[in-house]
Formats: structure tokens, C-alpha cells, sequence
């Protein structure tokens, strides 16, 4: 029954290669994920869960976890307004195949979400990854564009080995992949499976060392990426790691390790993104950045909290990127220091303004309770962690105020004209994320939240209670500090270095602190070199030994006969003078008569079938 | 009715040979039926075929006396395994027929003989995978090279073809001579003598070891391993695929490479249980060298083809690799008889995928007379219906989920871990290198600016598209639901392991 959630938007998916037009591919697109997230209410109400018989030994198995309950509504509720807005604003060029792939994507994720054992999670896993390359090369006339999705596909596949790693332990260990065999393991095998799915999830996630795919990814329409980074294959990393805290939990080594990838990540990432002088990458290292906090989180022990930071995320970054596709196509140019549009698109400044200030974490918007959450959570487990993460909350207020400076301020740009003007349907989806952004920051506000932590069930809701940390009052202040110093740091930015990481030297430093070329030269160059390598010595040396073989044979061949060239010529001849007598001798034979010939047909055949018999 | 599945096409083909006035429509619509008659009677043996576990491991027998002194006879059945090679060996044989013949085959005489060796071949390969009887199946094994020889040698393009068909020729046969030796070493230690295949397994003539043993052993992995092929032994393939037709290609890797490791499956690991288990870990180490280095070596091609054929050395590695675990000393039985599976299913896979990119490398020759990769570009607008198929086709070459060879590949990797984790854990590279070439390949061929001198490239025509649809979707069926194919191999997988 749970295979239903990912069946309907894979279905629609296929049944939408047969649409044309706009308004056909957005009510199509809008209608199933309306349809999939009734069925997702329904399920996570009716407690929905799947089998699925796939040989004799291995079954695949669907349920939904708490955390799965949250995502599988998510995906749709997000997917929804993306979908609207690529099939009423994107390039007509491939629209119908750009909505389908939009839809199957969704399902691939609502897949992944469901996934209750580690086959079914790969299953979904892997089609994530792939549905991602085809977006990422959707305009696939610059082969730029296709490059890009290659190496995106690469990165993230080479995590998936994880994966792949962390299911055959589990399988080799206890002869099954459910989640909770995992839970069954010690020693080598759970340190393994650990390693595994942290592998995936880091690149899946863009952490480090593996961010610098996500730039790449940009060359995806603007509608690819708010899904890509709001509820599909960025947010499996972080879905991952939550959904398997608790096994993970048991390894020492594992919280280290998160929190520590996760911090370097979220300060790198801020780092970047204030560097970065281009409307979408800025936000792709900020997608990397918060995907670090949630890092933090589930280290510190809070994987509830990574969870509502994941969905805040979700909706504030789908409605920053769809913002960010429009402000490019309407000034033209991609580059922050080019746009300022705000007197020219009041209304889409506005709605971006609700999702720059959920980003820079001002209250009382969505992003400063959850990132308040992160803090506490930090604090609780170091003094210094807090440190860290408030310093990752001064850099995201500094990029976020840049970013909504920039690109809707008054100043900049030569005015003028608009290149292209936001159509009803795009605006409609933007506003559709604003509100769904507002609504989550009215459902998290602290009084709110305790209400329903308390909830209407004491017991579940002691529960939940304790799976959010406390909060400080000192943290709280130092949270809105850190902000206030990150927005005066913006402010000072854009006033003194509009076009900052637009030239070389500062640069690099926004194109991920120069990780791309150290990976290029270190890695994928010589890889391909090798594999040159190998194919030259494929043909010169390994095929050169049967050659060399068949030289040596015929050669001796040769020799042998020059030796002994007399003997075969007498023998030759003898056998010539043979041939011709018999020869004549067979002419007597060809009498021309049907009888005769019969006759010798019938002889052979006796002859032959004595033969036989005698054999037997 | 075994029997028929292989006198069906070997009278079919005498028939065309012989049929003087025939258009090359009606050729090639007899062909296809023809052809279809195999495949119809093994869906039928599908369905009569029982996976039970107390049903007898041979079924569908049929035996009839020949050479009573030496135990020979012509003695036909299956298992799972050998019905799901053979039934997808069939199926590969009839998209060959049927896709369009290559241009070498163009007039009227030579397409009669086009189609004739095709059936010959058809009904020749059959006999390989349904024999029960030593003997027979050497016969079958080496009449199989005689097929292809001509195939590539009479209908291959490029000034090498001959030469290129010789040294398949030569280099098979040599390994086909290796196994012949090793057959009569087995043969020779039953009393009385027999070539029955179901006696030798439940024999296990040669049990004690020793080297008698080995060197039998030795000489049936060498030809076998040829014909897979294995590294180092694979440099006899690239060279024919490129200058082979691209129907007789989709069949030198789907159906003959299977040959060898079917063969693998059938006597050294069935008949001499105790040393293949002995020499097991060798092999596997072998395997995940042919794995890692096949796909780099490929990633390294700039033809097409060549390409595509180093994959065959890829996949193969991994065939090998889950035979090699089934039978190793350690691992559970279970975990054994998954990696089994999934050998098995990779045969399967593996021919419906490479049999679909070969043909559809036909079709770049057909248009373009060109192998090199860098030679095309941006035919995505030329040629969406080519496109979405090669894609398809890549993403399941390289493993994706939902299509059918991550099914095969995810079992063999989970299998080979429980008896040998690291190799198991080496060989996973492999898919990442696949992905990376086979991209790469989809950015040559069709992304980016179209080069002028294609601006009339034509795409897929109906029956091209009919025949790989056709491939593919059974490629999506069996990625999606295995099952049915599963239970099936699986059952015989099980009782193999468990000898």
C-alpha cells in the first residue's frame, strides 16, 4: 500500500511524456502531487506499510518512521509549487520532458523516504542520483551543461558506494538489510556499515570534501535546483542521517565525526556563499552550509531538530531559488551586482524578503527557531560548538542580506527595462512557498511548539518534549548578536565591494576555496590518464602475447618446412601422381545413369551406418 | 520439444540457404518467424518448468541412444539456470533477425546467407545451453565459432574483418582444445564411461583432488575462461566486435560469451565441486581484475564499440565473480546461492543491455560508417528516439536500480561479500568506472553542437525501434520484478550450492 506514494508521481511522470503546453503540464503536474500528498496524509494516518517480493531471498520492505511521516508530506508539498512554476516558466525547449523528470524525481525521493531497508533505500537512492543528472543536462545544446550533471552523477555515485558497502555488511552479517539489523551488528561490520552510509551521506548532502558538486548542479534550470536542494537528493543525505541516529548513535567515533564534517562545512560553506558574486551559487553554498548545521545537530544527539531545520530549509530555499530564477531572467544577467530589481518587482522583493529573513534566521520567521534549536543543541554538547555555529549564523545573515541587497535593492544595475517580466502561474508558486514558510514559522514558534510538544497525548508528547533541547537564555541572546553583526557586515559589503568573488583572487576563494581544480588535478585527470594507460597497454602488451604466439607458430612452421622441404615436395608429388590415377579412375564413375549413382549413394550409406553399428 | 527448439532453426537455415527467389522482405519475415519458434517453445518450458524444491533438478528430459560404448547420447533438459540463458539467448536471436541487416549483406544472394548462418547459429547456440551430454555440448560449444566466424568474416565491414574473424577463430578454438582435454581427463575417471552430464554431477568422478584434478580443472577454466572472457585471455574480442555486424555483435555478447560462463556453472562447478571450491579464490581474484581493469581499459576507448566491448569484459568479471563465491569454503549457504542468482542474472542482463547497445552501434555504422566517439555530437536533436534508447540502455549497462542489471550486480556484490568482503568490496569500483564511461559516451554521441556533416542523420526507423523497445522493456520488467525470474534461478541456485 506505501508503494502507492512513489508510484503515483513515477506514474504521472511517464503519463506526462504525452502532454504538451503549458497550462496542460502545470494542472497535470499540480494534480499529482496533490494526489500524492493526500496519500501521503493518509498514510502516515493509517499507518501504512509495503512489501514487495523481489527473489526467493530478498524482499523490499516500506514503513514510515517518525521522521519519514514528516518527509513523505514534505516532498509533495514542495514538489507542488516547483512544478507550477517549471511548466509555466521555464524554456519551452523540453518543457514536457523537464516536468516529467521533475515528477518521476519527487517519486524516486518519496521512494527513498518509505524505504524501511537498506536495498529499497539504495533503490531509491540511486534513482535520485540519476534523475538528478538528467536535470542538470536539461539543456543539453551546451555541452557545459551535460559536463556538469556527469560529474555531479560521479560525486554523488562515488558516496553511493557507501551505500552499496553498508547493505552488503548488513547482508553478509545477518543475512538481511532491514534497518533494524543493523542495530544487530558489532565490531568491524558496524563500523563499516557506519562509514558506508556516512560516505553517502556527505556526498549526497554536498559536505565536505564533496560541496563542490552542488555548483555544478547549477547548471540545472532554476526550478531543478529548488527541488534538487530543497526536498530530493540534498536532503537524503541529512534524512539519512536522521532516520538512523539512533543505530549510529552506538558507534563512538560517529558524533565526532558528524559534528565535525558538519561544522567545517557550515563555516566553509558561509564562507563561499559570502564570496560568492552569482545569484545561484550563492545559495548553493548555503544549501551546503545549513545541510552542515543539520550535521551538527544529529552529532549533538538531536536528530529532531536536524529534522525541523531540514523542512524550514525546504521551504525557504525552494522559494529563494524559484525568486533567484525569476530576478536572473527578468535583469538578464546572473550576477548579484547586475540586478537590483526591487523598484521594478515590488511584489517579488517582498516574497523574497520573507524567505531571505527565514534564511538569515531573523525572528520570527521560521529559520531563527530552528536555528535556535541547532544552538541549543550545540551547546549541550561544547561551549565551542555554540561558538562555531554562531559564527555559521553571522556568516548566513552577512550572504543573506547580500543576496536580498542586491538582488532587490534599489541600487545597481542600469534600470531601465526588464528582460522578461514573472508570469501569473511562477508568481503564484513563489507565494505559495511564502506562505507554506510562514505557516511553518507560526507552527515552530516557541509558544506554539511547547503546546504541541505538550500535545494532546501526555505520553507522546513527553516524548517529543525531550527530543528538543533546552534553550539559554545567553544562547538566545548570542544567537540575535551574532545576526546583528552579520547583517552590519553586509551592509559594510555591499557598500564598499558590490562585485566581491567576481575577479581571480577572490574568486577561488567563492568557487569553494579552490576544491574543484585540487580535485581535477588530483583526481579525475589522472583517472582518466590511467585509463588511457591501461587501454595502451591493453593492446601493446597483452595483446601482443597471443600475437606473439601465433608469429612463434608460424614462424616454425617455416623453419620446419625449409628443413624438410624435399621430403613434403616428393611426398607432393607422389600424392599428385596418386590423385590423377585416381582421378581417372573416379571418371569411370561419372557414367551419367541415375541408377549408378543411386547406387553408390545407397553403398555409402550402408558403409556409413556399419560404421556406426559397429561403434556401438 | 527441447529437440525442436534446436532442429527449428538448423532446418530453417538450410531451408533459406536454399530458398533461390525469395525478396529480401520475405527472407527476413520467414527469418524472424523462424527464429520465434525457439523462443515460443522455451516460454512454453517456462511455464511447465517446476522450482519446487523436490523437484528434480533436470527436468523437460528427452534422450535418445547414439554412441552407447563411449556413454555418449543425445540427452537434452534444464535447470533454471540453463532455461534462463537459454530462453534469453533465444530472445537476443530473434532482435538480430530482425533488425535491419547490415549494408555488407545488401544483395540478394548474400542476405540469404545472411539469415541462413544467423539460424544456424541460433539453433547451434541453443544446443550449447540445453545439452546434458559432454560431448554434445563440446560439439555445439565448437560448431558455435564455426557460426560466428563466417558472420563476421563474410558480413563484418573495415579491411580486417577476415583477419579479425581468424584470430576469434583461432584464439577460441585453442581454448575450446584446452576444454576438450580437460572433458576427456573427466570422462576418462567414470566407470563405466559416460558423457551424461546428470551422472557426473551426482558422481563427482575426481573428488579426491590431487593434480589430476587440478590440470582438468585447469584445462576446463582455461577454455571456458577464453570464451568469457577473462583477463588476460580477452583481446581476441574487441577486434571482432568492431568489425562484426551489428546483429552478429548484440549475439557474440549476448549469447556466446555466456557460453563460457555457463559452461563454468555447468561442469567445474557442478561436476568438480571439491576443486573448484579449492581454486575458487584465485578465480574470484581474477574476476576483480577483469571488473576493475575491463571498465577502465573501456573508459580508455575512443571507438564506440571497442567501447562497449570492454564492458562485456566488465560485466563478465562479475558473472565470474559470483560463480567464484558460490563456490568458496567460507560463507553461509544462503549468501552462496544469492551471489549464484546473481550470476545467473547477470547472463541474463547482460545479454538483453550489450545485445541492445551493440545493435544499436549497428545503427551508428548504418548512418555514420564511423566508430570514433569524437566524430559525433549533439544528435540529441537529430535523433530523439536513438537517444532515449541509448540512454536507457547506459544507465542499465551501469547499474542503475529498476533495470535489470543492478538487480544481478547488487546480488553478486552481496553474495561475494559474505565469502570474500574485500574483493567484493574492490570489484564496487567497477560501477563506479562503468558510470563515468558510459556518460562520458552519452556526452559524445549526443550532447552538444551537431557537427555539420550530420545534419542528416537519421533517427531509429520502426523496426529498429520496435526490436530494442522490445529488448529494453524486458530489461524494465525484469528491474522491477525479478521475482518471477528469481524463484526460478534461484531454486536451482540453491540446490547447486548446497551440492
Amino acid at each position: 500500500m506505501l508503494w502507492l506514494l512513489p508510484l503515483t508521481a513515477m506514474l504521472a511522470a511517464v503519463l506526462a511524456l504525452g502532454l504538451r503546453g503549458r497550462i496542460a503540464l502545470a494542472a497535470w503536474g499540480t494534480a499529482a502531487m496533490l494526489a500524492a500528498l493526500g496519500e501521503s496524509a493518509a498514510a502516515v494516518l493509517g499507518d501504512w506499510s509495503g512489501q514487495w517480493g523481489f527473489g526467493p531471498a530478498i524482499t523490499l520492505h516500506a514503513r514510515l518512521a517518525p521522521a519519514s511521516d514528516v518527509l513523505v508530506c514534505l516532498v509533495p508539498a514542495v514538489a507542488l509549487p516547483v512544478v507550477l512554476f517549471a511548466a509555466m516558466h521555464e524554456a519551452r525547449a523540453g518543457l514536457t520532458r523537464l516536468v516529467a523528470l521533475l515528477l518521476f524525481f519527487a517519486g524516486a525521493m518519496q521512494l527513498l523516504v518509505v524505504a524501511d531497508d537498506l536495498l529499497t533505500l539504495l533503490i531509491g537512492w540511486e534513482l535520485v542520483g540519476a534523475c538528478s543528472w538528467a536535470l542538470i543536462a536539461h539543456d543539453w545544446r551546451a555541452l557545459e551543461n551535460p559536463r556538469s550533471a556527469t560529474l555531479a552523477l560521479l560525486v554523488t555515485r562515488f558516496g553511493d558506494l557507501g551505500l552499496f558497502l553498508a547493505a552488503m555488511t548488513t547482508f553478509a552479517a545477518t543475512g538481511s538489510f532491514a534497518f533494524e539489523a543493523i542495530g544487530t551488528l558489532h565490531g568491524w561490520p558496524l563500523h563499516l556499515v557506519a562509514a558506508g552510509l556516512l560516505l553517502a551521506a556527505a556526498a549526497k548532502s554536498a559536505q565536505l570534501p564533496f560541496s563542490f558538486w552542488l555548483f555544478r548542479a547549477m547548471a540545472g534550470p532554476s526550478s531543478v535546483s529548488a527541488l534538487l536542494h530543497a526536498a530530493t537528493m540534498v536532503a537524503a543525505g541529512a534524512y539519512l542521517l536522521v532516520r538512523l541516529q539512533p543505530v549510529l548513535a552506538g558507534v563512538g567515533w560517529v558524533a565526532p565525526t558528524v559534528i565535525g564534517i558538519g561544522l567545517a562545512t557550515a563555516v566553509g560553506g558561509g564562507l563561499v556563499a559570502v564570496f560568492q558574486p552569482h545569484v545561484k551559487r550563492l545559495l548553493a553554498a548555503s544549501t551546503s552550509a545549513h545541510y552542515g548545521l543539520m550535521w551538527v545537530a544529529v552529532g549533538a544527539g538531536y536528530p529532531l531538530v536536524a529534522l525541523l531545520h531540514l523542512v524550514v530549509h525546504a521551504s525557504f530555499k525552494a522559494l529563494l531559488f524559484l525568486s533567484a530564477g525569476l530576478a536572473a531572467s527578468a535583469g538578464g544577467s546572473a550576477l548579484l551586482a547586475d540586478l537590483g530589481l526591487g523598484r521594478r518587482l515590488p511584489r517579488l522583493a517582498l516574497l523574497s524578503l520573507i524567505g531571505t529573513l527565514a534564511l538569515a534566521g531573523v525572528p520570527p520567521l521560521a529559520g531563527a527557531w530552528s536555528k535556535e534549536l541547532i544552538g541549543a543543541a550545540a551547546e549541550q554538547w561544547s561551549p565551542w560548538l555554540a561558538a562555531g555555529v554562531l559564527l555559521v549564523g553571522a556568516l548566513s545573515g552577512c550572504y543573506a542580506a547580500r543576496w536580498q541587497w542586491q538582488v532587490f535593492g534599489p541600487s545597481g544595475g542600469e534600470g531601465g527595462e526588464l528582460h522578461a517580466r514573472p508570469g501569473r502561474g511562477a508568481m503564484a508558486a513563489v507565494t505559495l512557498l511564502a506562505v507554506e514558510t510562514l505557516a511553518l514559522s507560526l507552527l515552530l514558534a516557541p509558544p506554539v511548539r511547547d503546546w504541541l510538544a505538550a500535545g494532546p497525548d501526555a505520553s507522546a508528547g513527553s516524548g517529543l518534549a525531550s527530543a528538543l533541547p533546552s534553550e539559554t537564555l545567553w544562547m538566545t541572546r548570542a544567537t540575535l548578536l551574532a545576526l546583528g553583526v552579520g547583517l552590519y557586515a553586509a551592509r559594510w559589503l555591499v557598500a564598499s565591494r558590490p562585485r566581491l568573488g567576481e575577479r581571480d583572487a577572490d574568486g577561488a576563494l567563492a568557487d569553494w576555496l579552490g576544491l574543484p581544480t585540487l580535485v581535477d588535478t588530483a583526481v579525475s585527470r589522472p583517472l582518466a590518464r590511467l585509463a588511457t594507460a591501461a587501454a595502451r597497454f591493453d593492446d601493446a602488451v597483452l595483446d601482443a602475447i597471443p600475437t606473439g604466439i601465433a608469429r612463434l607458430g608460424r614462424w616454425s612452421v617455416g623453419v620446419t618446412a625449409r628443413g624438410i622441404e624435399r621430403v613434403m615436395d616428393g611426398a607432393a608429388e607422389g600424392a599428385a601422381w596418386l590423385t590423377d590415377g585416381a582421378g581417372r579412375d573416379l571418371r569411370h564413375l561419372e557414367t551419367g545413369l541415375a541408377h549408378h549413382y543411386l547406387f553408390w549413394i545407397a553403398a555409402g550409406a550402408v558403409g556409413m551406418a556399419a560404421f556406426v553399428l559397429l561403434g556401438a | 520439444m527441447l529437440s525442436a527448439t534446436i532442429w527449428v532453426p538448423l532446418i530453417g537455415a538450410v531451408l533459406l540457404a536454399a530458398w533461390r527467389d525469395a525478396s529480401p522482405r520475405g527472407l527476413r519475415i520467414a527469418a524472424v518467424l523462424i527464429a520465434s519458434i525457439p523462443l515460443v517453445l522455451l516460454v512454453v518450458a517456462w511455464v511447465r518448468f517446476d522450482a519446487a524444491a523436490d523437484a528434480p533438478l533436470f527436468q523437460l528430459v528427452e534422450e535418445l541412444r547414439w554412441i552407447s560404448t563411449l556413454g555418449v547420447a543425445w540427452r537434452l533438459g534444464v535447470d533454471g539456470i540453463a532455461l534462463a540463458v537459454a530462453s534469453v539467448s533465444a530472445l537476443v536471436f530473434v532482435a538480430a533477425v530482425a533488425y535491419p541487416p547490415p549494408n555488407s549483406a545488401s544483395d540478394e544472394g548474400r542476405l540469404r546467407h545472411y539469415y541462413a548462418w544467423l539460424l544456424f547459429l541460433d539453433g547451434i547456440s541453443l544446443g550449447v545451453f540445453l545439452a546434458l551430454d559432454l560431448l554434445l555440448f563440446y560439439v555445439f560449444f565448437d560448431l558455435s565459432l564455426v557460426g560466428m566466424y563466417f558472420l563476421i568474416g563474410r558480413f563484418g565491414h573495415g579491411e580486417d574483418a577476415r583477419r579479425a574473424a581468424l584470430k576469434f577463430f583461432i584464439y577460441t578454438l585453442g581454448g575450446s582444445l584446452a576444454m576438450l582435454l580437460g572433458i576427456i581427463g573427466l570422462v576418462l575417471a567414470t566407470d563405466p564411461l559416460t558423457f551424461d552430464m546428470r551422472t557426473l554431477i551426482a558422481a563427482q568422478p575426481l573428488s579426491g583432488g590431487g593434480t589430476y584434478a587440478g590440470l582438468v580443472l585447469l584445462g576446463l577454466i582455461l577454455g571456458l575462461g577464453i570464451k568469457t572472457p577473462i583477463v588476460p585471455f580477452h583481446t581476441w574480442l574487441p577486434p571482432a566486435h568492431v568489425d562484426a555486424p551489428g546483429p552478429a555483435s548484440a549475439i557474440l555478447a549476448g549469447v556466446l560469451l555466456k557460453m563460457g560462463t555457463y559452461g563454468l556453472v555447468r561442469l567445474p562447478f557442478s561436476m568438480l565441486r571439491e576443486t573448484f571450491a579449492h581454486y575458487a579464490l584465485p578465480l574470484a581474484i581474477v574476476a576483480v581484475v577483469s571488473i576493475v581493469y575491463g571498465a577502465l581499459v573501456a573508459w580508455g576507448q575512443t571507438n564506440l564499440k571497442r567501447r562497449i566491448a570492454y564492458t562485456s569484459v566488465n560485466h563478465m568479471g562479475y558473472v565470474v565473480l559470483g560463480i567464484a563465491a558460490a563456490a568458496g569454503l567460507s560463507g553461509q549457504a544462503s549468501a552462496r546461492a544469492v551471489a549464484l542468482t546473481g550470476a545467473t542474472f547477470e547472463m541474463v542482463a547482460h545479454a538483453l543491455i550489450t545485445g541492445a547497445l551493440f545493435l544499436i552501434a549497428g545503427a551508428f555504422w548504418q548512418r555514420g560508417g564511423e566508430y570514433e566517439l569524437r566524430a559525433y555530437g549533439g544528435l540529441a536533436r537529430r535523433a530523439p528516439r536513438l537517444t532515449g534508447l541509448t540512454v536507457l540502455a547506459a544507465f542499465a549497462s551501469l547499474g542503475l536500480p529498476g533495470l535489470a542489471g543492478f538487480v544481478a550486480e547488487f546480488q553478486v556484490f552481496a553474495g561475494a561479500f559474505a565469502v570474500y568482503p574485500w574483493l567484493a568490496a574492490i570489484a564496487l569500483l567497477g560501477i563506479l568506472i562503468t558510470a563515468a564511461l558510459f556518460l562520458q559516451m552519452l556526452q559524445l554521441l549526443f550532447f552538444g553542437e551537431l557537427p555539420a556533416r550530420w545534419s542528416g542523420f537519421a533517427d531509429l526507423g520502426w523496426s529498429e525501434t520496435l526490436v530494442l523497445c522490445g529488448l529494453l522493456l524486458l530489461v524494465v520488467v525484469l528491474g522491477v520484478y525479478p521475482g518471477w525470474a528469481l524463484t526460478v534461478i534461484g531454486a536451482t541456485a540453491t540446490r547447486l550450492v548446497a551440492g
